[in-house]
């Protein structure tokens, strides 16, 4: 049996199955401009864009051969109107032709962008969306060059507080659902409707109810206009002045993939990135607060506490004081304290310094909070990368056993992650030990440190993390620190502003890099300065000792992470190494 | 404020959620249920109609807010809506209209202090043919309106009868049979 085929714009497809003909067109990597279809969810070709003209095949009934016309060509039966191809299931010998080859189609297109932008404002001058709209991109390309209604637009309720993260411009919606069917279809929350009717209708909640769905602003996203903002990220900045890195979301461990969006060295928004088998086109609401993380509260510079008082510190000293205490402590009172909220290569070089220092393997505790997670973005494990911290063969130990071993040690090294704060250790269990912090923000755990040591954020380093479902993936470094460079770092995207900006624009300073090194940058230097063996040059190089030194993390690089998105590790290869 | 559905009505619902195969289908007729019941479908009565569906709030609301004919504010015993559309317009649909807002010493969208009446503006209800007329609470038709007869109804509704229901004859029909 010969393969089916359709000819679109008069080039011949073969397909299998009944694909639907929008997602084909896409898929090809050819065009046809849409507002309301949205892969992941049900089409119901209401935004009529997508429109083309389709057409069968004649074919003879009793012989079941196709009828030619003279020139040899087959017979095509046209559909008498126009289809909207999103919701048009292709069928075997299927004529297609969209904008590219068809005038009427062309015309179409043209009059229903006039009818769409009939009541629309246009005010895209002061509207977010602008620069990434799907409105403002289509009307460019396949718009008409004016508008025939000269009336004056219907206004509607503008800046309509939806829920807690979400606002709405009535005024600039297109009626598209997207945001109705993501509640229905994927959120399962059913709280926005579209309300009113003809040039008057809009989405909204239940009176009374508020937009606090836990997935809201993943409507904000898919909305195709302005309509639908982040009440957070509201006017913070222009699309085209920030620049966007891939990374992986740290606030829990399904480690959704997402971009994050800077501006000057500071993390402005999150949003999530395709990946069809970890969080599809969706992440949860808390995820996109991480941007706090990033650039507030961060610590910058070493400290050491002198009297019950941090006080700014060298490097050197910093270096000087943590190989002392190093040396002059009994091998057996040293506790090395892994992190869940660490990446994989960070809990490697931890564990590797602990090794040659000839100290017990590091110990960590997870960050479970039973009930929080809800089965779909959202997991009970608060940390991204716990199970990175088992396969690397880090001790796990119960928050009980954590606050035995934290009151019998003398000296502390303990990596990003905040016990105190999250009720694993309390002030009693911290006062015979010397405490060596490293970490990324200000916390209780910080405030109990003898030495306070800055060290960068999934943000400013490339690292790797390793989800709950077993999954590796990697981030890449967004923001330089004091110590990185944009230019030189081949790691690093480069927006229009990273590129061109100079100091006499808005939005370029040097204000916003932290004073911070990636652990292992600071870990390899105190093997240095104590004689160990230890060379750690960046996260792709750290990514290689692992894969030969640890069969759980056999054949993992940052090549194949990147090309396959990121690989699921086999749990059975560390049991058996076990 | 709350409301509740009778043990009546919630038979009535019972038996118009068997005829259709789905209960997201039974929100039109389960919503005229409530608007019988209560004079009109506010936000507490949605909410009410949502959960006896046991639907989204969201849907609910979506209906209602649709269609003119259920009332999302609470109304007056009698909701006269006269109709200012072309045809009526022309035949003095707004003679009709400032005659009642007059008369009844409110204007239009408002309700009488004493919740007898409210009067609305509305669109064309496809009577064109006895313009001007006006609609009674999405029932009755009165035709080919005049003060008079305005003050009539107005003063029968306040009996608390009927209107009474007008017979209007095809004017094609009429030319067949006399040839």
């Amino acid at each position: 049996m010969t393969m089916s085929e359709v000819f679109i714009d008069g080039k011949r497809y073969e397909f299998e199955g009944q694909p639907q003909l929008l997602q084909f067109i896409l898929d090809l990597g050819l065009e046809v401009p849409f507002f309301c279809y949205h892969p992941s969810m049900t089409a119901p070709a209401n935004c009529r864009q997508c429109m083309v003209k389709v057409g069968s095949p004649v074919k003879d009934r009793e012989t079941g051969e196709y009828e030619l016309d003279d020139e040899g060509n087959r017979v095509i039966r046209w559909f008498p109107k126009l289809q909207t191809s999103c919701n048009t299931v292709i069928a075997d010998g299927m004529v297609v032709q969209t904008q590219e080859s068809d005038e009427l189609v062309q015309r179409a297109q043209k009059d229903t962008l006039e009818f769409i932008l009939a009541n629309h404002p246009l005010d895209c001058p002061i509207c977010d969306q602008a620069g990434e709209c799907p409105l403002q991109i289509q009307t460019y390309k396949y718009g008409p060059e004016g508008s025939r209604f000269e009336v004056k637009k219907v206004h509607k309720p503008k800046h309509v507080q939806l829920g807690p993260r979400v606002t709405l411009d009535a005024e600039r919606c297109i009626n598209c659902t997207r945001c109705v069917r993501f509640t229905d279809e994927i959120s399962k929350s059913h709280q926005l409707t579209i309300v009113e009717r003809g040039d008057k209708n809009y989405p909204v909640t239940a009176p009374g109810r508020s937009f606090d769905d836990p997935y809201s602003l993943n409507t904000v996203d898919i909305c195709p206009v302005g309509a639908l903002t982040s009440t957070d990220f509201r006017f913070k900045a222009r699309v085209w002045e920030m620049n966007q890195t891939p990374s992986i979301d740290i606030t829990n461990g399904k480690g959704c993939n997402i971009d994050l969006w800077t501006r000057d060295n500071l993390v402005l928004r999150i949003t999530p990135r395709f990946h069809p088998e970890v969080n599809d086109y969706w992440m949860p609401d808390a995820g996109r607060e991480a941007y706090q993380l990033f650039n507030e509260n961060r610590v910058s510079h070493p400290a050491q506490k002198l009297e019950s008082e941090q006080v700014s510190a060298s490097w050197n000293h910093a270096l000087e004081t943590l190989a002392e205490q190093l040396e002059q402590t009994d091998r057996k009172d040293v506790l090395f304290i892994g992190s869940p909220h660490a990446s994989v290569e960070e809990n490697f070089a931890l564990m590797q310094l602990a090794n040659l220092t000839g100290a017990k393997t590091p110990v960590f505790t997870p960050h479970v909070e039973e009930g929080s997670g809800d089965g779909f973005l959202l997991s009970d494990d608060q940390a991204p990368n716990a199970e990175g911290c088992r396969l690397l063969g880090l001790e796990e130990v119960s928050p009980k056993q954590m606050q035995t071993k934290v009151s019998e040690a003398r000296l502390i090294v303990a990596l990003n992650d905040n016990l105190f704060g999250r009720g694993v250790l309390d002030a009693t269990h911290a006062k015979n030990a010397f405490w060596v912090v490293f970490a990324s923000n200000h916390t209780e755990t910080t405030q109990m440190a003898d030495l306070l040591i800055p060290i960068t954020t999934a943000a400013e380093h490339a690292a790797s993390y390793v989800n709950v479902d077993s999954r590796i993936q990697r981030t890449f470094p967004a923001k330089e620190t004091k110590y990185s460079n944009r230019r030189l770092s081949m790691e690093m995207s480069e927006g229009r502003l990273d590129r061109f900006g100079t100091s006499f624009d808005n939005w370029v300073t040097e204000d916003h890099k932290i004073d911070c090194v990636p652990f292992w940058d600071f870990a390899t230097q105190a093997g240095e300065r104590l004689g160990l063996n230890l060379h750690l040059i960046d996260g792709r190089q750290i990514m290689d000792q692992i894969a030969t030194m640890n069969p759980a993390f056999e054949g993992v690089s940052y090549v194949t992470m990147d090309e396959q998105g990121g690989i699921v590790l086999a749990k059975e290869s560390m049991a058996k190494s076990k | 404020m709350t409301y509740e559905f009778t043990k009546e009505d919630l038979d009535r619902i019972e038996s118009i959620k068997k005829e259709y195969p789905e209960v997201k289908a039974t929100t039109l007729q389960v919503l005229w249920v409530a608007q019988d019941r209560f004079g009109h479908v506010d936000a507490d009565v949605q909410r009410l109609v949502a959960a006896t569906l046991e639907l989204p709030e969201a849907h609910v609301h979506g209906v209602a807010s649709f269609y003119t004919q259920y009332y999302k504010q609470k109304m007056g015993k009698h909701v006269l809506d006269v109709c200012t559309c072309l045809s009526c317009q022309l035949c003095g649909g707004y003679d009709i209209l400032n005659h009642l807002e007059k008369k009844l010493g409110i204007k239009a969208g408002e309700t009488t202090k004493d919740g007898m009446f409210s009067l609305q503006q509305v669109e064309c209800l496809g009577a064109c043919g006895y313009a001007p007329m006006l609609q009674v609470t999405n029932g009755e038709f009165v035709n080919h309106l005049t003060e008079e007869k305005v003050d009539h109804l107005l003063d029968k509704l306040r009996n608390g009868e009927d209107p009474e229901h007008e017979m209007m004859e095809m004017p094609l029909r009429k030319q067949k049979e006399n040839p």
